[in-house]
């Protein structure tokens, strides 16, 4: 079990700015975390950095309080999942399992007993001859991952292993590495671009953008409490609403729905308040509310979007289950409880 | 109806080129003492001759010890130019891939001519073999470099990444990662190479040694004064030869690149 801290990590490739600026974070041992965020915000080169294949411009990568920043990949200790697996092509699922046994020198009885144990873990004993070509990509995603801990490494790290999956594999995917994950208790660091991914499987989110962490916490806290538009909008649908202040509640900024308590900026500025879809309710018209009109209906089974336009002219999206079979230029009644409105932090 | 006529014109062009082949093989069987076709009588006798020759059995020697020497270099040297090119090369790749094809794209007798003044200039000259291995190491070059840069372009580096990541160091990771994925590239540059040396002519009549004639020299000196079935039998060897060559090899390595 390893605590993995970063402390004000970056990498510069010549001559650019930095992929990775400065980034300070705590991993407790045995945690999941996912380095969430879009393509070019550096979270892979951070998981590249972690596993020694880049060098570190300058901060620490601390196991344990000990630096491994200068230790070259290969004595570094690291169980290593690629996107697109990278199991040895000429081997067989065995002897991709036992590479890194070999290299450590264990004796072969040893490396039957170890490569046998991570077949049944991983589900495979029945595979072990075949070759990767011969194997399914589930398969061979659990081959990798297989590899990657019969070395009992001091973490984890896995590099966007679900992408090239299809949809119903990928969710099988995700139950069957968490499961594993918190079965071996192995500090794992996760890195995706997709919100649901790193939503259901991790114990810490890390949202970056920009070679930066935006925000770092559970998942219901990034969801819940996001600081900013940028990661609100990233891990899920959001209602944007730039406020006033409220000139008849002094520390309120005026809604649809009512005051809304904010900490207020200077006089005549306004706020930004971010609003989950899901937290509004909609009602018919003549149920006390704030007024709107439907203007688009998505219906998808056990979830509806509704797109509404209030009488000033702005607009929002609002997603409920089906309870009221409602139409496109329908009027309604909207409620919300004010609770759920987040201020957010002025992106500069 | 159009492919019909299409795989008649195949067909057409194909036995134009290959007749002459045929021709060759079926006049060695002659019995006559000329190199006549269709064969007067059909005979071994010119192989027992050539068996005889022992002009003929050194150079046939020679050509095959050239061969080989000249591919273990090659496949050496060759390899090592691909991963250069391959993995490192960066800016300076498509420079380093026309410097390695190059011997292909000039004129055969230029290179050798070349050749010829520098081993005389470097004072090295054609008193030993060692002229004739450079210019055939030279020739084969480019087919191993072919063949080794297909199937690292091929390569993941991802593969070496996760050797590194499972504690291989460089040596093992080539060792045992690299190297048996491009194999079928080293022994497929390997074969041409080996094919490639037992025909070159140009190169080798300007750099052979006093006494070392490769067999197409032999054959080309004999035909200028002889005209018997004997080089028709000749001829048919070594065209035997070279498939033998190929099919072994298929068997033996061949087999364990199919696997994956």
């Amino acid at each position: 079990m390893t605590e993995v801290r970063l402390n004000r990590l970056t990498k510069i490739y010549s001559g650019g700015k930095p992929a990775v600026d400065s980034i300070t974070l705590d991993i407790p041992s045995g945690q999941f975390v996912s380095l969430l965020g879009p393509s070019g915000c550096g979270k892979t080169t951070t998981l590249k950095m972690l596993a020694g294949f880049e060098d570190v411009t300058s901060g620490e990568i601390a196991f344990d309080g000990e630096d491994v920043g200068r230790v070259p990949a290969e004595d570094r200790d690291i169980g290593m999942v690629f996107q697109n697996y990278a199991l040895f092509p000429h081997m067989t699922v065995q002897q991709n399992l036992a590479f890194g046994l070999e290299m450590r020198k264990v004796s072969k009885a040893e490396i039957k007993r170890r490569v046998q144990a991570t077949l049944e873990m991983v589900q495979l004993d029945h595979l072990a001859d075949r070759y990767p070509a011969q194997l399914s990509g589930g398969q061979q995603q659990r081959v990798a991952i297989g590899r990657a801990l019969t070395i009992e490494p001091r973490i984890l790290l896995l590099d966007e292993p679900l992408a090239n999956l299809d949809a119903k594999l990928r969710e099988e995917m995700r139950v069957f590495i968490r499961d594993l994950q918190k079965r071996v208790g192995i500090t794992t660091v996760y890195v995706t671009h997709d919100q649901a991914e790193a939503m259901t499987m991790s114990d810490l989110v890390v949202v970056m953008f920009d070679g930066h962490i935006a925000q770092a916490g559970a998942p219901r806290e990034i969801y819940e409490t996001p600081k900013t538009a940028k990661v609100a909008g990233f891990v899920g649908q959001v209602n944007l609403i730039e406020a006033p202040m409220d000139p008849a509640t002094p520390g309120h900024a005026a809604t649809p729905f009512g005051p809304v308590p904010v900490t207020a900026p200077g006089v005549g500025e306004t706020v930004t308040l971010a609003l989950r879809p899901e937290a509004i309710d909609i009602a018919p018209a003549g149920v006390p509310g704030t007024p709107a009109t439907i203007e688009r209906v998505q219906y998808s089974g056990a979830i509806v979007d509704y797109t509404l336009r209030f009488a000033d002219g702005t607009a929002m999206e609002v997603k409920t289950i089906p309870r009221h079979p409602f139409a496109t230029g329908d009027a309604v009644s909207l409620s919300v409880d004010l609770a759920r409105f987040r201020q957010l932090e002025r992106e500069y | 109806m159009g492919r019909n006529v299409l795989n008649i014109y195949c067909l057409a062009v194909y036995t134009f080129l290959l007749a002459p082949i045929f021709v060759v093989v079926g006049a060695s069987f002659n019995a006559g003492e000329f190199l006549t076709f269709p064969p007067q009588g059909l005979s071994l006798r010119w192989y027992f001759t050539f068996f005889e020759n022992e002009v003929f059995l050194r150079a046939i020697g020679t050509s095959l010890w050239i061969a080989a020497v000249a591919t273990f270099f090659s496949v050496i040297i060759g390899t090592m130019a691909a991963i250069h090119y391959v993995n490192f090369a960066g800016r300076y790749k498509e420079a380093v891939r026309v410097a390695a094809l190059s011997p292909l794209l000039l004129p055969e007798i230029l290179t050798a001519i070349a050749l010829l003044f520098f081993l005389y200039d470097i004072g090295i000259g054609t008193t030993t073999m060692f002229g004739l291995l450079v210019g055939h190491v030279l020739m084969t070059l480019p087919f191993v470099f072919m063949n080794v840069s297909a199937s690292l372009e091929a390569y993941d580096t991802d593969w070496s990444m996760a050797a590194r990541s499972l504690g291989a160091r460089p040596f093992t990771r080539f060792r045992r990662i690299m190297l048996p994925l491009i194999k079928p590239g080293m022994i497929g540059g390997a074969l041409f190479s080996f094919v490639i040396s037992f025909d070159i002519f140009t190169i080798s009549l300007l750099l052979k040694s006093i006494g070392t004639a490769t067999l197409p020299i032999q054959l080309f000196d004999y035909l200028k004064t002889n005209y018997t079935p004997e080089a028709a039998a000749v001829s048919t060897l070594s065209i035997v030869a070279t498939i033998t060559v190929v099919v072994i090899v298929e068997k033996v390595i061949g087999l364990k690149m199919h696997k994956f």
